[in-house]
């Protein structure tokens, strides 16, 4: 009896707590993390990956958009959207690649900084 | 017929006494601003005329309408009494008096309801007002707190708004992929564009952009309140004008009373009596004189 009562609160105070965690920058990461998923993804061909990307930087554009234009997230915005919009680039990815003229996938490559002159410069050694 | 009217002048004397500190919990009916929040953020001006408006649909305006025209009958009345007194009789002077007086007496209570409604009236405002400005200073706190996160929104906000029109040329061939909210984006913004186009040329903005800046707002809200507490203390001035003019009429209540009764009062607080027929000494004169 006991028991199922702390189960029971237990599971009341983890749905609580994950409501009240929710950020509102959180959609867009979700979209965002599928994305890197998605470049980052070798059992699909390139014809196929292309076709999803596509869909998903629409999906992703719409996100981008409404997070920057939600006047909400002015009030008390959560560590998480500060640290958020500290780095536009990284951020918002879709805007980012259409600023440079650039695919998205290379847009967040060479902002983690690989690209092909650094790849190139790199050499396999032994410690 | 003269200890009636001693009686009746004696009645209302005491009640003249009692109905004084009775005023003081006088309440001239209710006012409450029904002011929803986002009026907040037009100019003081209007939100000063927005509150006005308010006012006199309230019970408390009705009031105090009332009461007003209450005291000018009242004046005119006194006034109308006064005219005649100069062709009135010894009886019928003393009568014109006595209504006199309790007009006045009347008049001093209506007043005081007046002013207690007129007091209300400011000291909601007042409040109104004191709501307003602190909401202003919360809100210029909670902006410099958060300086660094809005300077990196409206950044964002502006870096996007320039990208607007190349993403619109670059994805106008994904017309498949675009969703209800990609179309929807597109005419918002440039209905929004429009409107702010007009309201950038609208004559009356320049007039509210001095007023809509917050500082200005929280000056002129503390020149309003200001002015309310002068009016307060105005008000509280006439409230003791209004004390001491009860004072008179008191006194002259007791000076009418004293006239009909026969006995004077002296300057050092003894009692002397007047016209007293009880006493056979004052009617001397009358048996003998033949």
């Amino acid at each position: 009896m006991y028991k199922s009562i702390a189960k029971i609160t237990l599971l009341i105070s983890f749905v609580a707590s994950s409501y009240a965690n929710a950020s509102p920058i959180g959609p867009l990461e979700r979209e965002r993390a599928k994305i890197l998923n998605l470049i980052l993804d070798k059992t699909i061909s390139i014809a196929e990956r292309k076709k999803k990307l596509e869909k998903s930087k629409m999906k992703l554009l719409d996100l981008e958009r409404m997070t920057i234009n939600n006047k909400q997230i002015n009030k008390n915005p959560d560590t998480h959207t500060i640290r958020a919009f500290e780095d536009f680039d990284l951020t918002f990815l879709v805007h980012n690649s259409f600023e440079r003229n650039k695919p998205l996938s290379i847009t967040w490559f060479e902002k983690m900084g690989l690209t092909t002159d650094n790849i190139m410069s790199t050499r396999v050694s032994r410690r | 017929m003269k200890n009636d009217t001693i009686k009746l002048l004696l009645i209302f004397i005491s009640a003249l006494f009692g109905s004084f500190p009775a005023l003081a919990n006088v309440s001239g009916g209710d006012w409450k601003p029904q002011i929803v929040e986002k009026m907040f953020v037009l100019p003081p001006q209007h939100l000063n005329k927005v509150l006005n408006n308010d006012f006199k649909t309230s019970v408390l305006a009705l009031n105090l309408r009332d009461t007003d025209n209450k005291i000018k009958s009242k004046i005119d009345k006194i006034n109308e009494l006064n005219s005649f007194l100069p062709n009135a009789s010894k009886d019928e002077t003393l009568e014109i008096k006595h209504q006199i007086i309790l007009n006045k007496r009347d008049y001093i209570k209506d007043m005081n309801n007046l002013i207690i409604m007129k007091k209300q009236k400011l000291e909601t405002k007042k409040a109104f007002f004191e709501k307003i400005k602190n909401n202003i200073k919360y809100n210029n706190k909670n902006k410099t707190n958060q300086s660094a996160f809005l300077n990196n929104k409206s950044k964002a906000l502006e870096r996007a708004q320039r990208l607007d029109f190349k993403i619109i040329e670059k994805t106008s061939l994904n017309i498949n992929e675009k969703s209800k909210y990609f179309k929807q984006y597109e005419t918002n913004k440039n209905a929004i564009e429009k409107l702010k186009i007009a309201i950038n040329n609208h004559p009356m903005n320049e007039k509210s952009v001095l007023s809509n800046n917050s500082d200005n707002k929280l000056d002129t809200i503390a020149n309003y309140i200001y002015n309310i507490e002068t009016e307060i203390a105005v008000l509280e001035m006439k409230e003791q004008m209004m004390s001491y003019m009860a004072k008179i009429v008191v006194l002259d209540a007791m000076n009418l009373a004293e006239n009909v009764s026969g006995i004077k009062q002296n300057l050092d607080g003894t009692f002397t009596s007047g016209e007293n027929y009880n006493d056979p000494e004052n009617v001397i004169d009358m048996f003998t004189k033949l």
